[in-house]
C-alpha cells in the first residue's frame, strides 16, 4: 500500500492555511502548515520531507515567498512546488518561471482545478521515479 | 565486440501555422547543428511526437486559434521531461506567465523576435555556464 502523499502549506494567513490544509487532509494527504517564510525555511531545512511545498508570495516581506520555493526546489528528493498567491504580477511569475516552479494558482484558487494539478503532478513525479518521501 | 561509436544528432521540434516562421527557425537551428522537424497543427505535432525524441521544442501559442499552443507545449513537457519547452506567445501578462510555468515551459519569447535571437537566446540557457538571462524574453 502506498504511503500518504504529504504537503507543507506555506500562508502567513492562517485561516487560508487551515482551510487549505482541511481541503489537501480531505483528499488524503498529511498537510503540515507553516505561517512564515522563516518557520517554513527551518522545516525545510530540518530533514522534514514533502511530496508538495505550497507557498504564499507576501508573508514578513513581499515576494518573500520566492525564497521558500527556491530552497524547496533545491531539496532532494525535490518536491512538487507549488505558489499560491493573491498578488501575482509581471515580475513576481517571471521570477517563478526562471526557478522552474511547477505550478501557479492564484487565489481565489479554484480548489478543484488545484488539488486535481497537485494530484497529477505528484503522480507523474512517482511514476517517474523522483518522488519526495 | 567493437561498439558503434554513434553521436545521437540533436533534435528540434519546431510548431507554428505560419510557414515563413517555420522556415526561419528551422534555418537557424539547423545552422546550430540540430535537425529540425517542423509542424503548422496540432496532429502533425502528435505524428512528430511518435517518431523523434525532442532536445528542443519551440511552439507558437497561437496555432489554430488563440492560445492552443499551450497545452501542445505541456504535453511536449510531459512525453519528453528533458526537453527544453520555448513558447513564442504575443504578449506579456500574468495570464501568459502562468500558462508557461502550469504547462512546464522554460522560457517565453515575443513572437516577434527574430528566429536567429531566439535560438541563440535558448543556446545560451542551454549552455552550462550560462547564467541564462537575455533581453529578447518577454519583460
Amino acid at each position: 500500500m502506498s504511503r500518504k502523499p504529504s504537503i507543507l502549506i506555506v500562508d502567513d494567513e492562517v485561516n487560508v492555511a487551515r482551510t487549505l490544509k482541511m481541503v489537501f487532509e480531505h483528499e488524503g494527504y498529511e498537510a503540515t502548515t507553516a505561517h512564515s517564510c522563516a518557520e517554513a525555511l527551518e522545516l525545510l531545512s530540518n530533514s522534514h520531507v514533502f511530496d508538495i511545498v505550497m507557498t504564499d508570495l507576501n508573508m514578513e516581506k513581499e515576494d518573500i515567498g520566492l525564497e521558500v520555493a527556491r530552497k524547496a526546489m533545491h531539496l532532494k528528493p525535490r518536491p512538487v512546488v507549488v505558489i499560491c498567491t493573491g498578488f501575482a504580477s509581471t515580475f513576481n511569475a517571471s521570477a517563478a518561471l526562471k526557478i522552474q516552479v511547477d505550478y501557479l494558482a492564484t487565489k481565489p484558487a479554484d480548489l478543484k482545478e488545484l488539488t486535481n494539478a497537485l494530484n497529477r503532478l505528484v503522480m507523474l513525479r512517482r511514476a517517474s521515479g523522483k518522488g519526495g518521501a | 565486440m567493437a561498439t558503434a561509436n554513434v553521436s545521437q544528432p540533436k533534435m528540434a521540434l519546431v510548431v507554428h501555422a505560419d510557414m515563413g516562421v517555420l522556415s526561419a527557425f528551422q534555418g537557424a537551428l539547423t545552422k546550430n547543428d540540430f535537425v529540425t522537424i517542423v509542424a503548422r497543427d496540432v496532429p502533425t505535432t502528435l505524428l512528430a511526437m511518435t517518431q523523434h525524441y525532442f532536445d528542443l521544442a519551440i511552439v507558437s501559442s497561437h496555432l489554430n486559434e488563440p492560445g492552443d499552443g499551450w497545452p501542445v507545449a505541456g504535453v511536449l513537457h510531459l512525453a519528453f521531461p528533458k526537453c527544453f519547452v520555448a513558447v513564442l506567445a504575443p504578449e506579456t501578462s500574468v495570464l501568459t506567465l502562468q500558462a508557461a510555468i502550469n504547462n512546464g515551459v522554460r522560457e517565453i519569447y515575443h513572437q516577434s523576435t527574430p528566429a536567429a535571437e531566439v535560438v541563440a537566446a535558448i543556446l545560451a540557457e542551454l549552455s552550462p555556464s550560462s547564467s541564462g538571462r537575455n533581453s529578447k524574453k518577454l519583460q
